[in-house]
């Protein structure tokens, strides 16, 4: 088991910054998430801690000792790629095999581990194929039994679920978990779901364009978004943004009071989550411009004065396209931004009650 | 045109190019197989009369040809081996690994292989008599080497950089050395390569004439192209059905060695395991 630390890691391709300046601490057994859209650097600075990129500039530390020049095989990690590299000529036993064989593993224990992988993952009808007589989501599975036969200090995850479909999914999802929870070694987890990422982790670091944006665990991240592209990220559906104003102690949207706050006046941003959003009989009026049943709900998309929000209404809401509906939203959930650098303002927000204004929104 | 006439035509054409290539070689067959007398009769026939084995056995037995054929595939052989080692060796060098000048001697090594390989003979001739190696096998086998290796390398290079270098970070993930990866993951992804490499140099050597006529001047390390010419052909007489007998010869350890090999050229040319 190994604490991770990055002390401001950063990788360059020529001259591309690809990395830029990472700092974060994991305590050991941690499941850390690493979270971004594509393209942001997360297998990049996974392959850092696999030893397989050097970085440009920073340090990696396992345990408290830095392996920057550790070489990938003396780091006791275990690793999915992306783009699952199996060894294309050997059988999917001799790939879950692989590792173990390596260490010297005797013949008799190496195919227990192998069986036990493949039972777990799906694989013992498919041990005797080939991976190029295999799917995508059965390949998969195959490079995350190759990594999950050992039991290395670190495991490292590169979306490793991207290809399964969404039972297989969610059920390795929970095995991943239980595994977790059951050998309590240290895992880094990339992925662009932010579902896996919060359904799975300890901790979530939310990466955009190289950069850390947020680092916390997945209740942190979700209630108490660092800047908009965190918010925006983090949730489905997504965070709906407006243009706010603070003006003598009051929010307003549109020139209209939203709610009292203590807060310099000025331009602000507002999120609002769809979850927040409440159906009304009163509170802005909006017309309802698109609905997407989605099973157990539907997202009623609400445009108006305000600009655009995201509702959840009930599955069977009677609602049609075109309809007025009204809405509210409780003060305290609001989240601010400042417009100009995305950051998050935190502010005191309170309702606009009769006995302090006339005319709620 | 109708499908079928179509298809007729193709048959056709495809029939007349291998009578074409094929032609020579069976006129070759047959020519060793008639006695001297058939061979100039004024009526030439197609098939041996009265086919006869006379040929092979005075080659085998009355001349130097079994000598010659022994340092043929000595030649060919040590060529294959050293070509094979250093080209394996040296692509998966310019393939893998990040050095100042990694380029410009990948360009170098196309370089060398354009070159004409008649401009080497007096460079290498005066290098070997230098090197006190003029009139040994080791100074065929040095030559073939200069011509075969850079093909070699620039074929295995290729075949090489088109394996996911991900293949060979998973092994070292997972615990293999360098070296071990190189042996347990991409050793077998370029199989077809180095086989196609082997094959090339082993033909190359083996009927390589200009180089062995120049270099060699010794009947016990003669290999068999030279041996043979010097042998049966002579300003005045051409000994046509033993030429045409140890040609046959000649061809055979080939011939063997490609049906061996075509299955393996094939295969291994599957679909990777790597998503793109
Ligand atoms: N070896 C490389 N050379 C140059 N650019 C690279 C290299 N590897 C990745 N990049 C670039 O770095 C960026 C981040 O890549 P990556 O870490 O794979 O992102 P993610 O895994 O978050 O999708 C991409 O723009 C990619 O093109
Ligand atoms: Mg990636």
């Amino acid at each position: 088991m190994a604490g991770i630390e990055l002390r401001a890691l950063h990788k360059r391709f020529g001259t591309t910054d690809v990395v830029r300046g990472i700092d974060l601490t994991v305590p050991s057994g941690a499941f850390l998430t690493l979270l971004g859209p594509s393209g942001c650097g997360k297998s990049t600075l996974l392959r850092m801690l696999a030893g397989l990129e050097a970085p440009s500039a920073g340090q990696i530390l396992f345990d408290g000792s830095v392996v920057n020049d550790i070489p990938p095989g003396r780091r006791d990690i275990a690793m999915v790629f992306q783009s699952y590299a199996l060894y294309p000529h050997m059988t999917v036993a001799q790939n879950i095999a692989y590792p173990l064989r390596k260490r010297g593993v005797p013949r008799g224990e190496r195919d227990a581990a192998v069986a036990r992988a493949a039972e777990v993952l799906q694989l013992t009808a498919l041990l005797d194929r080939r991976p190029r007589e295999l799917s995508g989501g059965q390949q998969q599975r195959v490079a995350l039994g190759r990594a999950l036969v050992r039991e290395p200090r670190i495991f490292l995850l590169d979306e490793p679920l991207s290809n399964l479909d969404a039972t297989l999914r969610s059920h390795m999802r929970r095995e991943l978990v239980a595994l977790h929870r059951r050998i309590g070694r240290t895992m880094v987890y990339v992925t662009h779901d932010q579902l896996e990422a919060m359904t799975m982790s300890t901790h979530v670091a939310v990466i955009d364009g190289g950069r850390l944006q947020q680092f916390g665990t997945p209740a942190e991240v979700y209630r108490r978004p660092a800047n908009r592209m965190v918010a925006s990220f983090i949730g489905t559906p997504g965070m709906a943004f407006a243009d706010g104003m603070v003006a003598t102690g009051r929010l307003l949207l549109a020139g209209r009071p939203l709610a009292l706050i203590g807060a310099p006046d000025g331009p602000v941003t507002v999120g609002i989550r769809a979850e927040d959003v409440e159906i009304a009989d009163t509170g802005v009026a909006a017309c309802v411009t698109d609905m997407e049943a989605v099973g157990h709900e539907t997202l009623l998309t609400l445009s108006g004065e305000f600009g655009t929000v995201t509702a959840r209404a009930p599955a069977d809401c009677r609602l049609a396209p075109g309809a007025t509906v009204h809405w509210q939203v409780r003060p305290a959930q609001l989240h601010l931004f400042n417009p100009e650098t995305g950051d998050r303002r935190n502010a005191a927000l309170s309702p606009i009650t009769s006995s302090n204004e006339t005319t709620a929104p | 045109m109708s499908p079928r006439l179509a298809r007729t035509g193709w048959s056709l054409l495809a029939w007349s190019l291998i009578l074409l290539v094929a032609g020579p070689l069976l006129w070759m067959v047959a020519t060793s197989l008639k006695s001297e007398d058939e061979v100039f009769s004024l009526e030439p026939t197609l098939l041996p009369v009265e086919p006869t084995l006379e040929h092979y056995a005075v080659l085998l037995t009355e001349t130097a040809f079994p000598a010659y054929f022994a340092n043929s595939v000595v030649i060919a052989t040590a060529t294959t081996t050293v070509v094979v080692v250093l080209a394996v060796l040296g692509a998966f060098s310019l393939a893998r690994f990040r050095y100042r000048g990694r380029e410009a001697i990948a360009s170098a090594v196309l370089l060398c292989y354009m070159l004409p390989s008649v401009v080497l003979i007096i460079p290498l001739y005066l290098l070997m008599v230098r090197l006190g190696l003029a009139n040994t096998i080791a100074s065929l086998v040095i030559a073939y080497t200069s011509f075969a290796l850079p093909y070699a390398l620039w074929l295995l290079r290729t075949f090489m950089a088109a394996v996911p270098v991900e293949i060979e970070q998973a092994a070292l993930i997972d615990g293999a050395s360098r070296m071990g990866a190189f042996f347990d993951v991409l050793l077998p992804q370029v199989l077809p390569g180095i086989i196609s490499t082997a094959l090339f140099t082993f033909i190359l050597a083996w009927n390589e004439f200009l180089f062995a006529l120049v270099l060699v001047n010794a009947d016990d390390v003669r290999p068999l192209t030279t041996g043979v010419m010097t042998m049966l052909v002579s300003g005045f007489n051409i000994e046509w059905s033993l030429l045409m007998a140890a040609s046959v010869m000649m061809s055979v350890p080939l011939i063997i060695i490609l049906a061996f090999l075509q299955g393996h050229l094939v295969r291994g040319f599957g679909a990777g395991a790597v998503k793109g």
